[in-house]
């Protein structure tokens, strides 16, 4: 186990219903690894610094975890196919 | 504070040089902080996630500055500079271009 942290950027205009939802996908994602999050942290609605997809805003989610490094890739894939993710970024913290 | 100060001591002489021959001579006067502020400073830690701190680090048209202009040491210019590439990855930096002119 290591502590990661992952950055993803959701598309701005889901409503909130979808964006809980779409969080806690993730979490439940992390968590059926035997994940253990340790901080999730809502940054909101952000400015991006280009565009990604042609959209200009992004809402940023930030989580800590302790993880299996065997499983950072497959996570890393799984949110590849969400397609209400623009971008994530999971970085070693330890 | 001290750093923005510097930051437009720079911008004058990069400009200077380009008008020609006796603007060399503005560029020999420029001087550079002389410590590294991450060294002075040990609370200061550098962070992809900063976004104020980072930005500080990039030049307009969003590359990232050389030491020379910024003082930083070689151990935390490295830092920097990986702190920047992924901060540009999650869009939180410009890879190009000045992201804080630039309103959609």
């Amino acid at each position: 186990m290591h502590k990661y942290e992952l950055i993803y950027i959701l598309q701005a205009d889901l409503d909130e219903a979808t964006i809980d939802a779409a969080v806690e996908t993730i979490e439940n994602l992390i968590k059926s690894n035997q994940g253990e999050i340790t901080k999730t942290e809502r940054w909101g609605k952000r400015k991006l610094a280009y565009p990604i997809r042609k959209t200009n805003e992004g809402y940023y989610v930030l989580v800590n975890f302790d993880y299996d490094p065997q499983n950072v890739a497959g996570l890393k894939r799984t949110m590849g196919f969400n397609e209400q993710i623009l971008r994530t970024s999971i970085l070693r913290v330890d | 504070m001290t750093d923005n100060k510097n930051t437009e001591r720079f911008d004058r002489a990069d400009r200077g040089d380009t008008q020609g021959r006796g603007a060399n001579r503005n560029r020999r006067f420029v001087t550079r902080p002389k410590f590294c502020q991450f060294c002075g400073d040990k609370n200061l830690v550098i962070d992809y996630k900063n976004v104020e701190l980072m930005s500080r680090f990039i030049n307009e048209t969003g590359k990232i500055r050389p030491r020379r202009q910024t003082g930083t040491c070689a151990k935390h210019q490295r830092e920097v500079a990986t702190a920047i590439k992924n901060a540009r990855h999650i869009a939180l930096l410009p890879f190009e271009g000045d992201f804080w002119t630039d309103n959609n």
